[in-house]
């Protein structure tokens, strides 16, 4: 792994995002001797995944699928890795593509940085941890999260205050108030966009209320607490640190809504809802589990068995559209549901400690305007070829995993692999072509 | 990145090392241990041993219920046990860098990592060793996650004490190991594909656009299997024909691809790199041929739906999904409706998840007395697209869609839902325990429709309705392709499922325990064409990356023969379950021949029957001497030297 590199870098391939499918997709270009460069635009590769407590549908801790790939990567020979890097803009003709990176300022010189996190022991400041969903707290300049890579302190631009402390306890003065965001291009033959996807907001619908309470959260918040490393250790409620007793998960509160622009299915939130409600009954045995759903997606190898598995365990599968949430005075939610279940009494008022909304998969990255990628009308990057759903819009330029629309991570894995097999025939008949022709 | 990484003293990471007055303590409590030895394990010899132990918590999944560190405490008594550090997780990059930091700084020359199944990260730590400097092989796996605190999760100090032992094993074994060399055996460049529907085309033409030789095998006349009898494929609406024809026709004019059409295997031998097949195609004799790595793309059949299950078969107007299909791409254009059994079809019934999701208690057992639990994934999407197009075609035929769960997740998917309730397609939900039932409608109301059926609507709150059709459509999904004479030839695993197993479906999807066998497509389990396609391409790019080096290199654990020790009984060769890794043969000695046996490294699975029949004891198995095994065998016995073993046995037991 590299951080100095110079514009006359010229590797086969960039793949642009290092979360599971970049470092998939880079892994298998570089085992079939590729020359590859990754560009991450956050302060460690990982992506969602790294974040996650466990994934479905074998209870794996996600760090252990994660971690391994992100250090083989790291390791690998042939596989060069950018961080804190945003591709600004691909620029292609005569089959070259021009990949314009802005590498953000860290104000740490990595070169010198040995990861001793002594500067962040040190820094006073202190501000929402991101990684944690900020639940936690995080130091104005700190190493990512412990399986962070790289193990490089980040300073944090807009919450420090300038006091000089971190460049004072650094045993090897990497501290460097003054550098500079540092601009560069690079050619390649190929790309592959492994941009990934954000959640959109729990707020997106008013009538759900996470505005006005903190018990309503993003699933991604309950992944941090139920994480054995997380904020807490333990599954609190963020409100008043209460130990729930009674959970709700609302299914589809960010997809298959055309209120909301996302008339799509998100594809993994039925499962990752059964799985957390399984991780809680574990972490709470006592607590009730109910989960509000349309259809229960469990489509994938095993994924129905893990379904039927929940269902034993006693968690509650309620079919019915929840209208609204109040928050209740002690910070208790008050659902209102209208269920297919019980005839005399189908519109309910529910109570619960805790509210997990389902939010919907969207688009991390749009390249339709800096790039020769076109996207679809769902905003995700268009795929038109029959036999290639891999490539993109544009020659030479594939992509993988859920930057082509949602997709759980065994599918991202799989379509992952498949965009170096595709990128690497196209490089190989390139190079077969030009010594023909 | 830097190599300066170092344990520091922060929540994630553990503890000590840049403390010079603990490592002299530690060192010298070990050398105390070393020159007091209580056992036979622990001979003066080994006193220069320089061992890291290196305990991870598994972010709790260990640690919660493992005291780890009293694990590391304990085993730094273990006499060569230079260091024993505890870490969130060893397998992140940090972690890692521990271990080839410490072997570099402390002259480490064993290292032990106690984690979870060696199955997930053996070759990880093997690799971080093997950056270090030291043979990869002088490294010892513990699974003190599934064997300790996941299998003891109620007893947390027997799950420590047991820990504690294993790692005590680990160390004596280490104590006899010596350094290995990966066996490195000629690489094939061809591959061979056993099946040429889509997934078999896609990994042929992926890996023959990257220079790759390939062979492909199909049984049938022609290429493209199942997808030659759909008519448009979801989400693009293309006509399937056209794909089939695109991939075939890049398979065909292919110069490296040789197509065999009507062909079987019959027989496969050898091992990764060098595999010998026997291929056998219509109307000629067998012939053998090599290749380095076998993609099996061997597909799926159509749930065939029981005798009577929903009259099928007894009442003609009662089809399948595929039947339908045909149906449908087989009516005329100009036709005005659907026409079955002679009559003209007013209303139809799709009943989804026949022969999926089954549940115990509810569905009849296969044949094989298996219940299909799984979702065959494709039928929802199918059977929509199916009655959208007949709304669409037909405007005064009515569709009833009766289903669990409606399972539209992919991209595009969802849309056909949409469309096919603003095109009027009815939808009657009933529970899994309780599917609708199908009757024959008696002469006299024949008129309504030929069949009706009953289901316990739980949109309507469980109303019970009879909905009165002239075709019932049997939404059947996706079984195990027929290829039990291949999973015996190849030693190939299924799931409960009966679908074919891949190793890890995140760390390994594609690949299966033997080595250089990789599968594609939905020979695994149910997937659509696109899943099928991607599915197929991550097969080939496993298959072209070992392709790209030279040689294959397999773990040494394979049978070794001292020559000298052997008197050529040929027990083991009769033992030898793996055919060809072990044989006799002639030698000279002292001028005289005679018989000894020797190992095919490329085809000895290291299983060790030979090892127990010998009556020399000249035959080991490298990496797992018998010297180890006594080694370990003591160190359980034994645990830590100054402990009360005896009561912890007790514990454990």
């Amino acid at each position: 792994m590299n951080t100095k590199i110079s514009s006359d870098f010229k590797p086969d391939a960039v793949v642009v995002g290092g979360g599971i499918a970049g470092l998939q997709s880079a892994l298998d270009m570089a085992d079939q001797d590729l020359k590859v460069l990754v560009v991450e635009r956050n302060a460690s590769i990982g992506g969602h995944m790294i974040a996650l407590s466990k994934v479905f549908p074998t209870l794996d801790c996600a760090s252990c699928i994660t971690t391994p790939k992100m250090s083989a990567a790291a390791h690998h020979q042939n596989i060069q890795i950018l961080t804190n890097t945003e591709v600004q803009a691909i620029e292609s003709r005569d089959g070259v593509h021009r990949v314009k990176l802005l590498q953000k300022a860290t104000y740490v010189n990595f070169d010198k940085c040995i990861g001793c996190r002594l500067c962040e022991y040190a820094c006073d400041t202190e501000f929402r941890d991101r990684f944690e969903e900020g639940l936690g707290a995080v130091r104005a300049i700190a190493v990512p999260f412990t399986n962070a890579i790289p193990q490089k302190a980040v300073l944090d631009a807009e919450h420090c205050l300038t006091c000089g402390t971190c460049a004072r306890v650094c045993p090897t003065d990497a501290i460097e108030f003054d550098q500079k965001p540092r601009r560069l291009t690079i050619e390649t033959q190929a790309v592959i966009v492994a941009s990934g996807f954000e959640l959109n907001s729990v707020t997106l619908k008013p009538q759900y209320n996470a505005a006005r309470s903190q018990n309503v959260i993003a699933p991604m918040t309950l992944e941090r607490l139920l994480a054995p490393h997380g904020p807490y250790g333990r599954v609190l409620r963020p409100s008043d640190g209460k130990i729930p007793g009674s959970v709700a998960f609302v299914q589809c509160a960010g997809s298959r809504d055309e209120s909301i622009g996302v008339s799509y299915c998100s594809r993994v939130c039925c499962m990752y809802a059964i799985k957390q409600a399984m991780l809680l009954s574990g972490a709470l045995p006592l607590a009730d589990i109910t989960i509000y759903y349309m259809d229960i997606r469990a489509f994938g190898k095993g994924y129905e068995q893990f379904f039927q598995n929940a269902k034993a365990m006693g968690i509650n599968f309620v079919r019915g559209k929840v209208a609204r949430i109040d928050p209740l005075q002690g910070g208790d939610l008050r659902l209102h549901v209208e269920t297919t279940e019980d005839a005399e009494n189908p519109m309910q008022e529910r109570v619960h400690d805790l509210v997990v909304l389902a939010q919907g998969m969207i688009p991390g990255w749009n390249p339709a305007q800096i790039s020769p990628v076109a996207c679809a009308t769902d905003g995700f990057v268009a795929t038109p070829s029959l036999t290639a759903p891999t490539a993109t819009t544009a020659p030479g330029i594939f992509t993988a995993g859920t930057a082509a629309g949602p997709k759980d991570i065994v599918d991202t894995i799989a379509e992952a692999g498949a965009a170096a097999m595709q990128a690497c025939q196209y490089l190989y008949q390139k190079r077969e072509a030009a010594l023909v022709g | 990145m830097s190599t300066q990484n170092e344990f520091r003293e922060e929540p994630g990471c553990e503890v000590e090392q840049n403390d010079p007055a603990r490592i002299e303590a530690q060192i010298a409590a070990g050398q105390r241990a070393a020159v007091a030895p209580n056992s036979s394990t622990y001979g003066s010899d080994d006193a220069a041993l320089k061992i890291g132990v290196y305990i991870c918590r598994c972010g709790g999944n260990i640690s919660d219920v493992v005291d780890v560190e009293q694990v590391a405490e304990t085993v730094k008594l273990i006499p060569g046990v230079a260091t024993a550090k505890v870490h969130t997780f060893v397998c992140s990059d940090p972690g890692q860098h521990t271990i080839s930091d410490d072997i570099l700084k402390e002259n480490l020359d064993r290292v032990v990592v106690a984690s979870c199944s060696p199955f997930l990260h053996e070759q990880t730590f093997r690799g971080a060793v093997a950056r270090g400097g030291l043979n990869p092989y002088l490294y010892e796996h513990v699974n003190i996650r599934e064997q300790a605190s996941w299998a003891h999760k109620h007893d947390p100090a027997g799950a420590t004490s047991k820990a504690i032992r294993m790692i005590a094993a680990a160390i004596g074994k280490l104590r006899h190991a010596v350094p290995l060399e990966q066996i490195k055996l000629p690489n094939h460049r061809r591959a061979l594909v056993i099946g040429g529907g889509i997934a078999g085309l896609k990994a042929a033409s992926d890996l023959a656009a990257r220079g790759i030789q390939v062979l492909l095998v199909e049984k049938a006349g022609e290429l493209g299997g199942h997808l030659n009898e759909r008519g448009r494929v979801y989400p693009s609406e293309q006509d399937a024909a056209k794909l089939v024809a695109e991939l075939a026709q890049r398979v065909n004019r292919d110069a490296r691809i040789e197509v065999r059409l009507s062909s079987q295997i019959k027989a496969v031998s050898g091992f990764i790199g060098n595999f010998k097949v026997q291929v056998e195609s219509e109307g000629a004799l067998p012939s053998e041929v090599t290749a380095g790595a076998i993609i099996v793309a061997t597909g799926f059949r159509c749930y065939q739906p029981q005798e009577n299950e929903f009259l099928y078969r007894t009442d003609p107007c009662v089809l399948t999904l595929p039947e339908f299909i045909q149906l449908m791409r087989s009516t005329p254009d100009s036709a005005r409706h659907l026409t079955v059994n002679g009559r003209a079809v007013n209303n139809i019934a799709f009943l989804h998840c026949v022969g999926s999701r089954q549940l115990d208690g509810v569905h009849e057992p296969q044949a094989d007395g298996r219940l299909n639990t799984y979702c065959s994934r494709t039928c929802c999407t199918t059977i929509l697209q199916q009655a959208l197009a007949v709304r669409r075609r037909f405007n005064k035929t009515g569709v009833y869609s009766f289903y669990q769960d409606i399972r539209t997740y992919g991209r595009g998917e969802e849309n056909y839902y949409i469309e096919a309730s603003k095109a009027g397609v009815v939808f009657f939900r009933y529970n899994g325990e309780e599917p609708p039932k199908a009757e024959a409608t008696p002469r006299e109301h024949a008129r309504r429709g030929a069949l009706s059926i009953t289901v316990k609507d739980t949109l309507t709150w469980n109303e019970e309705l009879t909905v009165p059709v002239d075709l019932l459509v049997l939404g059947t999904g996706m079984i195990p392709g027929d290829i039990a004479d291949l999973i015996e030839q190849m030693k190939l695993a299924t799931g409960e499922d009966g679908f074919l197993q891949e190793v890890h479906p995140k760390l390994r999807p594609v690949e299966v325990a033997v080595n250089g066998v990789l599968l594609a497509g939905t020979a695994q389990g149910p997937m659509n064409i696109q899943e099928t396609l991607s599915a197929a391409g991550a097969a080939a790019a496993k298959a072209a990356a070992m392709f790209a080096k030279e040689e294959v290199e397999l773990n040494p654990f394979v049978a070794e023969v001292d020559q000298d020790a052997c008197c050529g009984e040929a027990q083991c060769v009769t033992q030898c379950v793996y055919e060809g890794a072990l044989r006799l043969v002639t030698r000279e000695v002292n001028g005289e021949l005679v018989e000894r046996a020797e190992v095919n490294a490329g085809l000895c699975v290291g299983c060790g029957a030979c090892v127990a029949v010998c009556p020399q004891r000249a035959i080991q198995l490298n990496g797992w001497r018998l010297d180890q095994f006594d080694a370990m065998v003591d160190g359980i016995a034994e645990g830590v030297p100054g402990q009360n073993c005896a009561q912890e046995l007790v514990q454990i037991g």
